[in-house]
């Protein structure tokens, strides 16, 4: 018996007043009933400019502003539909093929049904957010129809319906509804031509229903074959479910369920389940780490069955292993390319060789039994399972195709088949794509995507997306190192560009300072002010001066550009600013954060030319203490524009006598004062290996490696910008202790050293101690190894990679004390000086303006949640920008390398069991060298001992027997190969 | 996941299918309990209010500290226990609960002809059966009805509404759209302001703002809330009318 529950009262369809009920789950566990008023109406519009109906009863908007019609009167036509349509998807096309619909010049004139949104929200969020950025694209013209809305295209739930069901429903009515409509609205203009309402849909049910109905339907997949160029348009579209479920019946399940989110969430709740990123080693791709905050060290994740389909960056649950079961990190090299070469992409049943291959196992177990076979446990780490996945965070990859996948190399052969992409990034699996153009993909660099990864699959399964260009050509690669690092590099939109100066490069500070630009600005023209950058750099930011006063103390200015007199908050400028985050520098250009117009000209401090500023002036004594600072908006003129070098040489030349001299020397001698007062307080100073790429200036090859050197000069030049900065943060922070934008550097905890201090005390004998800064830094220094003046810099390097990295943060949400610099070893700091280059200092000039009097501060940036907002994303874009520019030198590294043979010398940084890392200083390089390269014979690693402990490696192969240890200096020979497989160029590292 | 107020910025529709300027459906009646001197029901959207008034009568403490001359006003708001999403219980001295009482006492203190029952006491009991935003615009607006049911003197009707803005949502700051009349999941999401005014809107007598806003979106707001007052005075207006013509007729006792 079932009991029939009488429907709300005003559910009924007639009236224009209908509801909506649903349940929903709280993150607790709690569900709530939720009952929503719906209004119905009749003034929707159509939005097709052949409709002159639906745009005399649009209404407006409170200020008085109505949207235009987006779907074109003459759309396009196809072989199916010679007359034009308009495509009205449904979610799964959406789903399966967003790439599809992204895509330039097909697929224009689309109706994005509500009830379609709201389900792809449901589904994906990201992939929501690419819709709704397709319907802002006008080009595309898609749009957004409200169908649950309208009255006549609205559908109630019925008794006993699925929700999907209805959905397919509504979607149908609404088709239904356009093409009458539009035939309404066709006879009334008296044209002949209505286009064609097309419903996309690979639900069969909903496509036998709609044929009924009488609603012009497709499947994705006909549709898309009717159009030129199917071949690259349908690897785009993700491998539909339906296309697998004829091999459904003997597919195994080869990796465990995950658990229901319920279930991990009431378990991360209780404790016994642990929430985490997970972050798979660099150097062993069977391995991965989750922090989490129950645990001091992070948990460790071994193979393939514990990882359970995470990718590296995706935020999992995991549950941590019985004691028995834990492990200690591994000491061995593992690379996905070496291990599961030979494996068959078409091989989906996986049944011959279970979830785990043998080569896996065997790489493993060598793992498991060193580990056993030790008495002391105390480096066994907790170790954990993946066992749900709260968020993917997949992304779309670069990589190559494997060779050795492609079955049919025929240029011509169009058959679909199934191929590996090898992804750029070590971190991430190997991706199953099917493709019918895998022939002429060979060679190139490809974008994809990861589409899923089921149970049943060994590898996750993806699909093409275009192709940047041939491996190895630096336009492909570039490309590719910028998808990779999420860098947006296309040029500025017109809508940006509309936002510049009307006047372009002939925009002058008006001559006349009753301007309004004057307002509120001091002439600083009369000052000596001076610019030193490294040489070539065209867009200046700072400017310094100094002069003594009569008092014998000193005035010190920093003159930063004012770009945020150019770039008004709110605008398409701003919005593409922070957006970006920060220009990146790549070895042969650079991506700017803002027009070139502004950065290398309007708001570059020029020399011999006037230009706007925000300058920073304090009074110090002598000893470089300030006795009073100011901030004010200003117009200065720069009188000269030096390389480090340039200064440096001036300043060193004593026959130079003039004001502009002096006032350098001033500047020089109170910027060693002020470092020295820094160190003291315990900041430290760190290493990364920097090198800069020579190149020709014509072609922009490589001609050569030079690491970077260090003047006097950039130290000047850093002393004061820290010094600005500080100010700044203080002022801002004073004026807006909620909302200021700060840079803060957390302590490392203490673990993060344990690795490398050990090192230090087995190999040298030296302490490092990390109580507080201070301590380090005075350890760091004591860290000498005087036969090898090199040393004090590799332990930098290392203990650099020990620290946390630091973040931009707004100030409501931490506490004072967090707010410290560690590195710097000030209480507070921020980003003011480089406001051309990076968005954070754009921010805080207009909080610094505010805090002045200069101006209002704008709304946004006095939203906390709005600025929490803003510094999440320039934290990710400014470490991006780091990665990518570390990658670009890589690349050109190796491209000035290119068959050339050279002995360098390197230093031993890492030990592993069958291999060893080498740095080499001369070209900023990390190599791995393997002991199977070293034994002359093909494949076979010669006989080694190794001893984690001590951490040497004792190597007796036949031909070669020497010891290896940390820290150790040796001779490489560096040569670059192209790889076998991959045709790939690689750098090579031997021992001589 | 269903849709957000972002969806304003598409469609200019927000979450129950309504334009910016438009209230929600307004039901009221009078007269709806017997046993109390003034009574009323009001429904805007899914709030619902039952008001009823009790006075004026002698007051009932002596000893306090007499008004003298001036009837007092009491006001009493029940939220009940199933109006809202979750079941909640409220404490007989929840903060917010006071806050209201107090706002709605105050209001009516400026209509009330309150000189001429000295030593008396006017009590307004509200109950919430039914919470889905606006519950301040609802209550003043159910606790008029009753007033002028149970025959209070008093210079005018007092109708309030509520306006959001939707700051935030929309791409740029200076094109959020005052909305009008916010149901609860606007409430939660939008800053608002609940207005009550008296006359043609040309007088406020009440105005509470608890969200943060910009102050150049007030105006727009606030003529956009007064408006709304307007409306829906015309339609308590009419309520009254209908009410007061079925008594001329004897239809209700």
């Amino acid at each position: 018996m079932t009991s029939l529950k009488r429907p709300h009262a005003s559910t009924t369809p007639t009236t224009t007043l209908s509801s909506k009920t649903y349940l929903r789950t709280l993150k607790s566990g709690k569900v709530q009933k939720i009952v929503r008023e719906l209004y119905l109406r009749q003034d929707i519009p159509c939005s097709s400019q052949l409709c002159s109906a639906c745009l005399d009863l649009q209404p407006s908007g409170f200020h008085k502003k109505t949207a235009p019609f987006v779907l074109s009167p003459t759309p396009a036509g196809t072989k199916n539909y010679p007359q034009g349509h308009y495509l009205v998807p449904d979610t799964n096309a959406f789903l399966s093929a967003m790439d599809l619909f992204e895509s330039e010049g097909v697929f224009q004139d689309v109706v994005v049904l509500q009830t379609v949104l709201e389900e792809v929200k449901n589904r994906s969020l990201p992939l929501y957010n690419r819709l709704i950025a397709l319907t802002k694209n006008d080009g595309k013209r898609f749009y957004v129809f409200f169908n649950d809305f309208r009255l006549e295209t609205f559908v109630q739930r019925e008794a006993g319906e699925t929700i999907n069901d209805r959905n397919d429903r509504a979607v149908r009515q609404s088709c239904i509804w356009y093409a009458e409509h539009l035939q309404q609205a066709v006879s009334a203009r008296k044209s002949a031509r209505c286009p064609a309402v097309v419903m996309l849909s690979d639900d069969r049910d909903c496509l036998r229903k709609a044929k009924a109905e009488g609603v012009t339907c497709s499947t994705l997949e006909d549709y898309v074959f009717a159009l030129p160029d199917a071949d690259r348009l349908l690897d785009m579209v993700a491998s539909s479910k339906e296309n697998r479920v004829t091999k459904e019946g003997k597919a195994q399940l080869l990796y465990p369920d995950y658990l229901s989110m319920s279930a991990m969430l009431t378990g991360v709740k209780s404790g016994t389940l642990h929430q985490g990123n997970f972050n798979v080693s660099p150097y062993n791709y069977l391995e991965g780490t989750v922090h989490v905050p129950a645990f001091d060290r992070s948990l460790i994740i071994q193979g393939r069955e514990n990882s359970n389909r995470a990718v590296s960056g995706d935020i999992v649950v995991v549950e941590v292993l019985p004691k028995d079961q834990w492990k200690a990190p591994s000491s061995k090299v593992i690379e996905e390319e070496d291990v599961g070469k030979n494996e068959n992409p078409e091989n989906e049943d996986g049944a011959a060789e279970g979830i785990v291959t043998e080569q896996e196992r065997r790489a493993l177990q060598e793992e498991v039994k060193r580990v056993h076979g030790r008495s002391t446990e105390g480096q066994a780490q907790p170790t954990a399972k993946v066992v749900g996945i709260i968020k993917r965070n997949w992304r779309q990859y670069v990589g190559h195709i494997d060779k050795d996948s492609v079955r049919s190399r025929a240029k011509e052969s169009r058959a679909q088949q199934t191929v590996f992409l090898v992804p750029m990034d070590k971190k991430v699996p190997k991706i199953r794509v099917r493709t019918r153009q895998a022939a002429s993909l060979l060679g190139q660099r490809v974008l994809v995507t990861i589409d899923s990864w089921d149970r049943e699959s060994r590898y996750p399964v993806g699909h093409f997306i275009r192709s940047l260009g041939e491996l190895e050509t630096k336009g492909a690669e570039t490309e590719a190192l910028l998808l990779e690092w999420d860098v947006q590099y296309r040029p500025f939109p017109k809508t940006v560009l509309d936002c510049l100066p009307a006047e372009g490069h002939g925009w002058k500070v008006p001559a006349s300072t009753d301007d309004p630009g004057w307002q509120g600005r001091r002439d600083l023209r009369d000052l000596l002010v001076c610019s030193i950058d490294p040489p070539g750099c065209v867009d200046i930011d700072d400017a310094l001066h100094a002069k003594k006063l009569p008092n014998g103390n000193f005035e010190v200015g920093v003159h930063i550009a004012d770009v945020s007199h150019f770039v008004k908050p709110g605008n398409a400028m701003d919005k593409e600013a922070s957006l970006r985050g920060t220009t990146v520098y790549l070895v042969d250009k650079r991506i700017d954060m803002l027009p070139s117009l502004l950065g290398t000209d309007l708001c570059s401090l020029k020399p011999y030319v006037e230009r706007y500023a925000f300058s920073v002036i304090w009074e110090v004594d002598s000893n470089a203490d300030i006795v009073s600072s100011s901030f004010t908006k200003s117009v200065i003129r720069s009188r000269e524009a030096f390389a480090y070098e340039a200064a440096q040489l001036r300043i060193d030349d004593q026959s130079q006598q003039d004001d502009l001299t002096q006032g350098m020397r001033h500047l020089m001698m109170l910027s060693k004062k002020l470092r020295a007062k820094r160190m003291a307080a315990g900041a430290l100073n760190l290493a990364s290996p920097e090198v800069r790429v020579e190149t020709e200036s014509e072609t922009s090859d490589p001609v050569d490696v030079k690491t970077k050197q260090l003047l006097d000069t950039n130290q000047l030049v850093e002393e004061f910008m820290l010094l600005a900065n500080i100010s700044v943060a203080a002022k801002n922070y004073e004026a807006f202790p909620q909302v200021a934008l700060l840079r803060r550097h957390a302590a490392p905890p203490k673990t993060n050293f344990e690795e490398l201090s050990n090192q230090l005390k087995t190999k040298k004998g030296m302490e490092l101690k990390t109580d507080s800064s201070r301590a380090l830094a005075d350890s760091l220094d004591a860290c000498q190894d005087p036969a090898n003046p090199f040393f004090n810099t590799l332990v930098r390097i290392l203990a650099t990679r020990c620290m946390m990295s630091a973040e931009y943060f707004c100030s409501g949400t931490q506490s004072y004390p967090e707010f410290r610099h560690y590195g710097l070893a000030s209480e507070i700091y921020t980003h003011f000086t480089s406001p051309i280059r990076r968005y954070a200092d754009l921010e805080a000039h207009r909080q610094l303006a505010a805090a002045i009097d200069y101006e209002p501060l704008d709304a946004s940036l006095q939203s906390k949640s709005k600025l929490e907002g803003v510094c999440k994303n320039i934290n990710v874009r400014h470490r991006n920008a780091q990665m990518a520019g570390r990658a670009s030198v890589e690349y050109y590294v190796g491209q000035a390398l290119k068959g050339r043979v050279l002995e360098e010398e390197g230093f031993v940084m890492r030990i592993f069991s069958n291999g060893f890392v080498v740095f080499v200083p001369r070209f900023g390089i990390e190599g791995l060298i393997r002991l199977r390269e070293m034994s002359g014979e093909e494949g076979r690693e010669p006989e080694s001992v190794f001893n984690a402990e001590e951490y040497w490696l004792q190597i007796q192969g036949k031909e070669v027997e020497r010891k290896v240890e940390l820290f150790q200096k040796i001779k490489v020979r560096i040569s670059d190969e192209a790889e076998e497989g991959t045709g790939k160029r690689k750098i090579r590292l031997q021992l001589v | 996941m269903p849709l957000d107020s972002s969806i304003y910025t598409l469609s200019g529709l927000r979450l129950d299918g309504r334009r910016w300027n438009e209230l929600r459906r307004l039901h009221a009646q009078m007269g709806t309990q017997a046993a109390a001197d003034g009574s009323a029901y009001v429904e805007m959207g899914n709030t619902k209010i039952i008001c009823t008034v009790d006075g004026p009568q002698e007051q009932r403490r002596t000893g306090m500290r007499d008004q003298g001359n001036e009837a007092k006003i009491e006001v009493e708001l029940g939220l009940a226990g199933f109006s809202g999403v979750d079941r909640k219980r409220r404490a007989r001295n929840d903060k917010r609960v006071q806050e209201l009482q107090h706002t709605i006492a105050t209001t009516f203190a400026t209509t009330l002809f309150t000189h001429l029952y000295p030593h008396s006491t006017i009590s307004i009991h509200l109950h919430v059966l039914s919470q889905d935003g606006s519950i301040l615009a609802a209550a003043l607006n159910a606790a008029t009805l009753a007033l002028i049911d149970a025959g209070i003197p008093m210079s005018d009707y007092i109708a309030a509404c509520t306006v959001g803005s939707t700051a935030g949502m929309s791409e740029k700051e200076e094109e959020s759209d005052p909305v009008l009349d916010v149901n609860g999941l606007e409430e939660n999401e939008l800053p608002f302001l609940t207005v009550g005014s008296t006359g043609d809107g040309d007088r406020v007598n009440c105005l509470v703002m608890e969200t943060k806003c910009q102050v150049a979106r007030l105006e727009g707001m606030l003529s956009v809330g007064l408006d709304g007052c307007r409306q829906i005075r015309g339609i308590l207006d009419g309520v009254v009318r209908a009410h007061g013509r079925k008594l001329l007729q004897g239809k209700v006792s």
